[in-house]
């Protein structure tokens, strides 16, 4: 086969959904055996060209070409033979077979159904040896720590004569000194003849491995750069976030006002001496990328996840399960709409008062009048679209159901709102009506917490806003006209 | 990705019938052509009496099909309500036969009064749902897994107290009227009349009442129900314990018809009220189903084993019949429901 100069070279790619092109006439080549980053916030479009390339979503229009020859995968089994494999946030192993087993897994040679003993199992062996030989073949993959699982992966995309590994966000779960071993193998693959494409929120990254990188926003190319050519860190945070115009907020003084929550020195599995006050009326965000912590400090204020540390809301301590902590007056709208928020199965009537079924029931019974009294009330208050009552949830657009799920926690009557991706999934109407709602119930006296991974929704709405990385908090600003969206990339994206 | 339609029209109230009933019509529409059929070809068949047989003969398998149906309706399985009934109608003959009073093991009990032993008797039966409650909602083990083992536990239990016979001697008088007692006139038996009385609470419970719509609330999404605020383990204890319950109190209606403690007794019912739930909608894929329609699908059941009796089939063919009616009837629910959705 005649190599190519650009192992990959995308053209005019576009790939639009209902209500949005979330990959915009896309145009940039990969150069062969190179480490090309690929950055950009979220929904910036990284997934979308990511599913492309690997078959699980078919394109709109425009063309790739693999090795010079046209590449359009219809599955991701398919990418993986022509030589496109991916190792995921979600890693692809078994952890109950051994490292051999998995090497082969899905390749396995067999003479009438049982397997054979082959070279190609010595041949995967050897690539995963030179790759770490600390991994015994015969170990279980369940005793590996994650690091050591993607580096079986790695190797079984190796020895497979994989041209392209894309990696996406790699070093999210593991450690400082996994991560170093994982960069010195992610070298190493040039040399193997093989390209990788690097997903990471992690801006150090890119400078530390990355021969080029590619920004992307808002679902357009911005631009593809060697990372020799880029001065610092500021300028890749430019690219990302653009002129971003930011809606006109002014935030609200409400520091003078009591502190309706306080939470000192909160430790979890993820989280590390987390501490901060949220006073009456207040709407704060609590910004940082995937995995710095966001959900988890949500879980952990809400009782579903164990931690250490004082919380006091209203002057007493908070009880650590969601029943009593509803109780106590908090509300959370779950990052999941449809697995934790929702009752999918259920109408619309069945899902809005049971958060506080106590309001609409007398000695335990149902009043079904005031039940379909308080369903009409939200669906008017919310504007939730629809005919009836008794619509089955599932049957709503995103924004609707979440507007749902709004509605459930609002009559749980609670004085302080926990929004986890409030608008998450849901489209540009949708999002500036929750927007509304959101605002309107910070005029009423409820103090709202928002869990945000997109900046222009932090911005736009939280009176303060606090950064997350790591599962650290590490800063705490004052929303404003001069806030410095690019600090806040810089401190979220691990700088100091 | 989702287009929105920011119209937003006028809400009407209620203004379409929503799939459970629409399910129990379906079910309900089923046992009339059913019944339709079995008028025509098997003879008497549409007798009064007869009727009104099709309708009650089945009432110990209701009775235990409301606990049965509410889990279900929670995602959750109870095998171990057959166990339960011989289990506690063998510790009722048992605490209640008279003691020391014959050679013969089997013959002697603990000599308690009736009204200590039958409340000691379904103790013993809640016993077990305690345990099914503890695995199934703190550990998380599943249902099947649980259940299938206190089943078990259960008749064997009832093996080892009757050595794997019955206890049937030294029983007081007393022992044997509410099984056996009918309402005064009518043939209609006591045992029938608590079955309807239960039925009508278990109705009642799951339309009008906030526990009840809980039981719906943990089928559709556990852990959306969770962070609403339900406390799931609680609730998933009390329907166990009302399933072993009921399932109890079946067990010593069934002693005292036949004035025995049989360890035999009641082989296969937990499959047969798992039948009924899904011939009458139930799903079990949870969050759905009705007790009404589980009595449908117990009026169902016997419509067909009476018609294959009626028939002069052998109850070699009762089986089958069984398992053809559960397969269609389920197959007609899922098409039902497809066709309404697309």
């Amino acid at each position: 086969m005649k190599l190519t100069e650009n192992v990959l070279e995308i053209q005019d790619l576009v790939k639009e959904f209902p209500s949005v092109r979330a990959v915009n006439n896309v145009s940039f080549d990969i150069k062969r055996n190179t480490v090309h980053c690929l950055v950009g916030e979220n929904g910036a479009g990284k997934s979308t060209l990511i599913k492309i390339l690997t078959g699980a979503y078919m394109r709109t229009s425009g063309t790739v070409l693999l090795n010079g020859e046209e590449h359009n995968p219809h599955s991701p089994r398919d990418a993986k033979q022509r030589g496109i494999s991916t190792l995921f946030q979600e890693l692809n192993v078994v952890d109950q077979l051994t490292v051999e087993e998995n090497l082969t897994l899905g390749m396995e040679d067999t003479r009438f159904g049982f397997f054979r003993k082959t070279d190609k199992i010595n041949k995967m062996v050897n690539v995963m040896k030179s790759l770490e030989p600390s991994i015994s073949p015969r170990q279980l993959v369940s005793t590996l720590s994650v690091a050591k699982k993607q580096i079986v992966e790695i190797a079984k995309a190796v020895a497979t004569e994989s041209d392209i590994i894309i990696m996406d966000e790699p070093t999210a779960s593991i450690s400082e000194s996994e991560i170093a071993r994982l960069f010195k193998i992610v070298k190493s693959l040039r040399a193997k003849n093989v390209t990788v494409i690097y997903i990471s929120h992690r801006l150090d990254e890119v400078f530390e491995l990355g021969d080029y990188v590619t920004v992307m926003r808002d679902g357009k190319h911005i631009g593809t750069k060697p990372v020799a050519e880029i001065k610092d860190r500021s300028e890749l945070i430019r690219m990302m976030i653009g002129k971003t115009v930011f809606e006109e907020y002014t935030p609200k003084e409400v520091g003078s006002q009591e502190a309706i929550l306080q939470v000192k020195d909160l430790c979890n599995h993820k989280l590390n001496g987390i501490s901060f006050e949220i006073h009456k009326g207040e709407i704060v965000g609590f910004y940082g990328l995937v995995g710095a912590g966001k959900t988890e400090l949500a879980r952990a204020l809400y009782g579903v996840d164990e931690y250490r540390g004082e919380i006091t809301f209203k002057g007493k301590k908070l009880p650590a399960t969601p029943d009593k902590v509803i109780a106590a007056g908090i509300a959370l709208v779950p990052e999941e709409r449809r697995t934790q928020g929702l009752f999918t199965v259920l109408t619309i009537r069945g899902n809005v008062p049971v958060m506080n079924m106590e309001k609409i029931s007398r000695y335990g019974f149902i009043n079904s009048t005031q039940e379909r009294k308080v369903t009409l009330e939200y669906i008017d208050r919310l504007r939730i679209a629809t005919n009836s009552t008794e619509k089955e949830a599932a049957k709503l657009s995103g924004g609707n159901q979440q507007k749902v799920v709004f509605s459930k926690c609002l009559f749980a009557d609670a004085d302080l709102l926990m929004l986890d991706e409030p608008t998450r999934g849901i489209d540009v109407g949708a999002k500036s009506e929750i927007y509304g709602i959101i605002r309107r119930l910070s005029e009423e006296g409820k103090s709202i917490m928002i869990f945000s991974s997109e900046l222009p929704e932090v911005v736009n709405i939280c009176d303060t806003i606090y950064l997350l990385f790591d599962g650290s908090m590490k800063a705490m600003m004052k929303n404003g006209p001069d806030i410095d969206s690019e600090k806040i990339i810089h401190i979220v994206t691990g700088g100091e | 990705m989702n287009v929105e339609t920011n119209q937003v029209s006028k809400p009407l109230l209620g203004s379409k019938m929503s799939n459970e009933s629409f399910i129990t019509l379906i079910m309900v529409g089923v046992l009339f052509v059913l019944f339709g059929i079995a008028c025509a070809v098997v003879p008497n068949f549409y007798l009064p009496r007869n009727m009104l047989n099709l309708l009650t003969n089945n009432w110990y398998l209701i009775i235990v099909g409301i606990g049965v149906s509410f889990l279900l309706i929670t995602g959750n399985f109870d095998l171990s309500v057959g166990g339960n009934i011989a289990m506690t109608g063998v510790f009722a003959v048992y605490f209640c036969q008279a003691a020391n009073v014959s050679q013969n093991v089997l013959a002697n009990g603990l000599g308690l009064p009736y009204g200590v032993a039958v409340l000691l008797a379904l103790l013993c039966a809640m016993g077990i749902g305690a345990i099914n409650a503890f695995f199934v909602a703190k550990l998380k083990v599943p249902s099947i897994i649980v259940t299938l083992g206190t089943m078990m536990l259960a008749r064997g239990i009832a093996q080892i107290v009757t050595q794997g016979a019955q206890r049937n001697t030294s029983l007081p008088d007393v022992f044997g009227v509410v099984g056996s007692m009918s309402l005064k006139g009518t043939p209609i038996k006591v045992s029938v009349v608590i079955m309807v009385g239960l039925v009508i609470a278990a109705y009642i419970f799951e339309r009008m009442t906030v526990p009840g719509r809980r039981t719906y609330l943990i089928g559709a999404n556990a852990e959306a129900a969770r962070l609403s605020g339900i406390n799931v383990v609680r609730h998933l204890t009390f329907l166990y314990l009302t399933s072993a319950l009921l399932a109890g109190i079946t067990g010593i209606l069934l002693a005292s018809e036949f004035k025995a403690g049989v360890s035999n007794r009641a082989l296969g019912y937990e499959f047969d009220a798992l039948v009924i739930s899904l011939l009458g909608g139930v799903s079990i894929a949870g969050g759905f189903g009705s007790v009404l329609g589980m009595f449908a699908g117990a009026v169902i059941l016997s419509v067909i084993t009476s018609s294959a009796t009626g028939l002069l089939l052998s109850p070699d063919w009762q089986f089958t019949l069984k398992g053809v009616a559960t397969l269609i009837a389920i197959l007609t629910q899922r098409f039902a429901l497809d066709k309404r959705k697309g």
